[in-house]
């Protein structure tokens, strides 16, 4: 608890961003919703960093998970990349719009977000390197959201106190 | 004179934070463009991320691999004696088998060397035990704890006792990744045992099954074909063993592959002579 004490709501995050890449670089074969449940659980919190603790340095974050996430899961430089930028970019771009938003307008947003995030992926997938769209993969993702999207948020809110 | 340093300083932290923004969107613009090539710095990239963040991920991820072997131990503490009971009717019919196979090797060993025959066409150059997987989302990679310094050489292929598992793709000094057989980005060209049927597989996208993109002159295996590498396009050696054909459609076939992908610990890498 000492420890939690030096770390912002940000670091904390930001651990949490390694923890859940870690865990959803390396395949657990018989238990493969691990992966995915950690894949989407990175995402929402890069989401969730970028709605909420807006800072430049984000681009660095997203630069260094995009590439190695592309490395890793496609050994393809090219699709987390490119959404991870793409998805600050339109943030820096519509921020002035989403300040003027309420709280619970904000979370649904957030959800869309991340369910474009995931569609997007795999577009891009599909686009660039001849990866299948996967249907039934893709609603596994947007099953796991909709089970931890709100401890994720109740998770989150509670880390900002 | 304090307010005018403030807004200078204002405009030079915007200006720097711009800078730094469009620097990393060119810079990842740049490396979508180059991934495919054979560049140094996107070499360089993905040496660093085989042989350095791997190993972190794998540390961070190790609580959640032992919970995850231990309920696998679990179960199959809980499974034991059914499969104990499975297992001696298993040894009664092997029995039986063995016979048969000890009968055919020596007829085999006589025939060979009636015909003159050599056994064996491959070079093996490393066994190498896998470090770790990501076949989950997306590609259907595997990362082995032996690279160039082991004489691992891009293009080589990786098989294991029931035959071809995949190609590597990508060699460090000390690490090797290999596309496996499901991915839908490797494709192969074998033929049936049977009736020599040449044709190109690639992975159909859901980790266990090949499917047929080309088939020669159009003619279509049987169910229950092997089917092997032709050895045509030089990437796989000839005669490596593939899969079995399970489904035949009217312009494609599907094949499951004799290896257990689930499965695998060790692979060995090699190359025809």
């Amino acid at each position: 608890m000492e420890f939690s004490k030096f770390l912002n709501s940000s670091s904390k995050l930001n651990i949490l961003l390694i923890i859940s890449f870690s865990i959803s670089a390396n395949s657990f074969i018989l238990y493969p919703n691990i992966n995915n449940a950690f894949y989407v659980l990175f995402h929402l919190t890069l989401i969730y960093l970028i709605f909420y603790h807006y800072h430049y340095y984000l681009y660095f974050v997203a630069f260094i998970y995009g590439i190695l996430f592309d490395i890793l899961l496609l050994n393809n430089i090219g699709v987390h990349l490119i959404t991870f930028i793409s998805i600050l970019l339109s943030f820096t771009l519509l921020r002035k719009y989403l300040i003027k938003l309420s709280s619970y307008q904000i979370i649904i947003i957030y959800f869309i977000t991340l369910v474009i995030f995931l569609l997007f992926e795999q577009l891009l997938a599909n686009l660039l390197y001849n990866y299948k769209i996967n249907m039934s993969s893709f609603f596994n993702f947007i099953l796991i959201s909709l089970i931890i999207f709100i401890p994720t948020v109740f998770l989150f809110t509670k880390l900002d106190k | 004179m304090a307010p005018k340093f403030q807004i200078k300083a204002f405009q030079f932290s915007t200006l720097v934070k711009n800078f730094i923004i469009i620097s990393i969107v060119t810079l990842s613009f740049f490396l979508v463009f180059f991934s495919k090539s054979d560049l140094y710095l996107i070499n360089g990239v993905k040496n660093i991320s085989s042989s350095v963040i791997i190993p972190i991920t794998k540390v961070i991820s190790a609580p959640i691999n032992a919970f995850s072997n231990f309920v696998d131990e679990y179960n199959q503490f809980r499974s034991l004696k059914f499969e104990n009971k499975i297992l001696q009717e298993e040894i009664i019919r092997l029995k039986k088998w063995q016979t048969l196979a000890i009968q055919n090797s020596r007829e085999n060993k006589v025939l060979k060397k009636l015909l003159n025959a050599t056994d064996n066409n491959l070079i093996l150059i490393k066994t190498a035990s896998l470090i770790n997987r990501n076949d989950t989302i997306y590609s259907k990679l595997i990362n082995l704890n032996a690279g160039y310094e082991d004489k691992i050489k891009k293009n080589m292929s990786a098989i294991n006792e029931r035959g071809l598992v995949g190609k590597v793709i990508d060699t460090t000094s000390n690490n090797s990744r290999v596309l496996l057989l499901t991915d839908p980005n490797l494709s192969i060209s074998v033929k049936t045992i049977s009736d020599g049927i040449f044709s190109l597989l690639s992975g159909k996208g859901d980790g266990k099954y090949l499917v047929s993109s080309f088939v020669k002159e159009s003619k279509m295996p049987r169910l229950g074909d092997i089917v092997v590498t032709s050895g045509t396009a030089q990437t796989f050696p000839v005669d490596l063993l593939v899969g079995k054909v399970t489904k035949v459609e009217k312009n494609r076939f599907f094949v499951l592959p004799f290896v257990d992908f689930e499965n695998i610990d060790y692979v060995q890498i090699v190359t025809s002579k």
